[in-house]
């Protein structure tokens, strides 16, 4: 007892400090090398000298870094809707206590526990020119659609992809936050003659706000650093002509292997960190100001 | 002044931190030791690239039959996977624990002779004295612009047939014993093709790599392999017939993103009518889709120049290895002509040593399938050349392949399009 009595200020920190140290270790220093890799002319396999900000005037006028850019801003643009109200609509589907209802809440949840490249292997099966959906598509008398050739089509695919990926997870946040909508609330509204619309508006949404602005924000910056769906369904070269390509992919191609630019990739990367940081701010500052005081 | 113990307690997991931090980067400057010339003895990796999977036994043996000639040096082998093997080397060589003995294509061995990594054989008398055992065109095909030398020990040489679906010919009026030979003949075949098929069979799954610039005639370089020049006017003639054929369906309508893998599987499945390949891929056909292997055809790639295109691998010392002597040894005993013919006899590639070529094995065929694709190849190999130029970085193949990809969209002009990839290559080659 009195050995830990004389050691009680740096308890604390020997219970953190293994914790501290990965943290140090795997982010902290990561990206004070990267702040500082940002701001020099380095390559894979030499140190190089201080730049200033060349590398972001060099991003200002490197083609790809504006539609990759433009990939992801559109990516957080359609993919975010659909991952804040599918999986709300999915957990009250399945908060039901129907038979059955275990086995549809283990198949929604199945694709976020399969492995992105399987996934996106299987996609890129189905959405081939001679593939399962252009198969339908055919005897339905339409097609067939270059869903990977085209590079709007293979965009929304790739964003379909997302949203399904992430359906199960988003879910099950969901049925966490509405286990604590109390049942009374509903059965007011139903007494007072409120239809299932009417109680969705009224009772669930306002009752899972915080979790919808939650959702919101973790789904916005997954969508604007997304990287596998595209990598895996548009390939290396980030779709036709390289027009699919998103900021991780950019980031990716430009700073990997032994001639990799590694300044211009960190600069890049510094990019989407602040765009990703000003993402999320913005979604939380945006369920503070709408709620009641 | 005795140092209070809140402070001393914050500062234990920051001193902690840092010192696991500086540790990461800990490379040092070490030029290496060892004279290359004197007596092999101490420790060595030796690493291959995707090879254990196959021929475990094989390295196991010549490691063994190595360390049992020279009793002083022990052999580590290290085997990394096919996939990201240039971002393994990239850590390697940042950690400074790159292996003694390293398995590097030339367009590897480049940038990491460029950063003083690998020794350079002409000028270590040491290796250099064993040149003479290579065909002169395997010793070229290691030697680095700019960097006076070569910097791997020439190993395996490997050149691609490319297979063709005769049935898909038949269907298309076309001779499937008279494949094409050249890009004129494969153009003509190509719209042939797409044309009785109403665009339902295209003949190609992938756009225009380096390799057909090459293999078409075009300059790819300027001399000091300072500029690129595929951009001349023979590179924008085969741009505008690539353009003419995507436009008549006779590249796959997803070529602008196929990865080699993928055309590999569209041939597989008879959506494309050529492939290029390798004598690998026999095995695949025939257990895979042997209704393919029935009607597959085989043929030389289409060249306009006369001279093949040659894939060649090498073993590069590390310029900080620890005993170069060692290194050195086995680096060249693993490319001597017993052992690379012996390996050359487990799989289908080809000893890059004088003479090796001349042996029965690669000059009678045998009647079987691998036996005529060995001996075409081989054949084809006498003379061939490597057209990838080694300092074409993987940025710079994507920017190739993207602007070809415009151009065949229809984006823009060939010309444009090539004027592009040349001036962001250049731009790309000058940071590098």
């Amino acid at each position: 007892m009195k050995h830990v009595r004389t050691h009680r200020a740096a308890s604390p920190w020997l219970f953190l400090l293994p914790g501290l140290a990965t943290v140090t270790a795997f982010s902290l220093y990561p990206f004070l090398t990267t702040l500082h890799k940002a701001f020099t002319d380095a390559l894979t396999l030499t140190p190089g000298a201080w730049v200033g900000l060349r590398n972001f005037r060099d991003m200002a006028h490197d083609e790809q870094f504006w539609v990759a850019l433009r990939n992801s801003g559109l990516y957080v643009v359609l993919v975010v809707p659909f991952t804040v109200l599918l999986p709300l609509l999915l957990a009250l589907l399945v908060q039901k206590r129907i038979p059955g209802v275990t086995f549809f809440r283990s198949a929604f949840y199945t694709p976020v526990v399969a492995s992105s490249v399987v996934v996106a292997l299987i996609w890129g099966w189905m959405l081939d020119d001679r593939g399962l959906v252009n198969g339908i598509l055919r005897v339905l008398g339409a097609g067939p659609f270059a869903f990977l050739g085209d590079e709007w089509l293979l965009l929304f695919s790739a964003m379909a992809l997302t949203v399904w990926k992430g359906l199960g997870y988003y879910m099950v946040i969901y049925l966490a936050a509405l286990a604590h909508v109390p049942r009374e609330l509903y059965e007011a509204a139903a007494v007072d003659g409120a239809g299932a619309l009417r109680r969705f508006t009224a009772v669930t949404v306002p009752a899972v706000r915080s979790t919808m602005a939650l959702v919101g924000a973790l789904s916005s910056v997954a969508a604007f650093k997304v990287f596998s769906e595209v990598f895996l369904l548009a390939g290396p070269t980030g779709g036709p002509a390289g027009q699919d390509t998103t900021l991780v992919m950019l980031v990716q191609r430009t700073g990997t292997g032994l001639n990799g630019r590694v300044g211009y990739s960190s600069a890049l990367s510094l990019v989407v960190f602040a765009v990703a940081l000003l993402l999320m701010l913005l979604v939380l500052r945006a369920d503070r100001t709408r709620r009641p005081e | 002044m005795p140092i209070p113990r809140r402070a001393a307690a914050a500062t234990v997991p920051l001193l902690v931190s840092a010192l696991t931090l500086t540790a990461c980067g800990s490379g040092g400057t070490d030029s290496g030791g060892g004279d290359a010339g004197g007596k092999p003895e101490g420790d060595i990796t030796f690493q291959t690239w995707n090879l254990r999977s196959n021929f475990k036994d094989y390295f196991t043996g010549l490691v063994a039959e190595f360390e049992k000639a020279n009793p002083g040096v022990r052999v580590k082998w290290l085997d990394q996977p096919a996939d990201n093997y240039a971002d393994k080397l990239s850590a390697d060589a940042a950690a400074g624990t790159l292996p003694d003995v390293v398995n590097v294509s030339p367009d590897l061995s480049y940038p990491l002779a460029k950063a003083g990594l690998l020794m350079n054989l002409d000028k270590e008398p040491a290796a250099a004295e064993f040149k003479g055992e290579y065909t002169p065109e395997a010793w070229q095909g290691n030697a680095l612009p700019g960097l006076g030398g070569s910097y791997s020990f020439p190993w395996y040489l490997n050149t691609g047939p490319l297979f063709y679906n005769k049935a898909l010919f038949r269907q298309a009026g076309l001779d499937p014993e008279k494949p094409p030979k050249n890009y004129g003949e494969l153009f003509a075949a190509a719209r042939t093709i797409a044309e009785r098929s109403g665009g339902r069979t295209a003949t190609l799954g992938g756009t225009p790599a380096v390799e057909d610039f090459g293999r078409y005639g075009v300059r790819l370089m300027n001399g000091d392999a300072t500029r690129f020049t595929y951009n001349e006017p023979k590179g924008v003639e085969l741009l505008t017939e690539y353009k003419k054929l995507y436009d008549l369906g006779g590249l796959d309508p997803q070529s602008l993103t196929n990865t080699p893998d993928k055309t590999g599987q569209k041939f597989l499945e008879q959506k494309v009518a050529m492939n290029p390949g390798s004598a690998h891929d026999l095995e695949n056909f025939k257990k895979n889709a042997p209704g393919l292997y029935r009607e597959l055809g085989i043929t030389d790639a289409p060249n306009n120049t006369g001279k093949p295109n040659m894939y060649v691998m090498g073993l590069g010392v590390s310029s900080r290895s620890k005993h170069k002597a060692a290194a050195v040894a086995f680096a060249r005993f693993v490319t001597d002509r017993k052992n690379q013919e012996a390996f050359a006899h487990k799989v289908a590639v080809f000893p890059s040593t004088k003479g090796s070529l001349d042996d029965p094995y690669w000059t009678k065929d045998d009647g079987t399938d691998e036996g005529r694709v060995r001996v075409a190849s081989a054949k084809m190999l006498k003379g061939a050349v490597n057209y990838t130029p080694v300092v074409l970085s993987e940025e710079m193949k994507t920017v190739l392949k993207n602007e070809v990809a415009k151009a065949l969209q229809g984006k823009k002009t060939p010309q444009r399009a090539l004027d592009d990839a040349v001036a962001q290559s250049d731009k790309l080659l000058k940071q590098g």
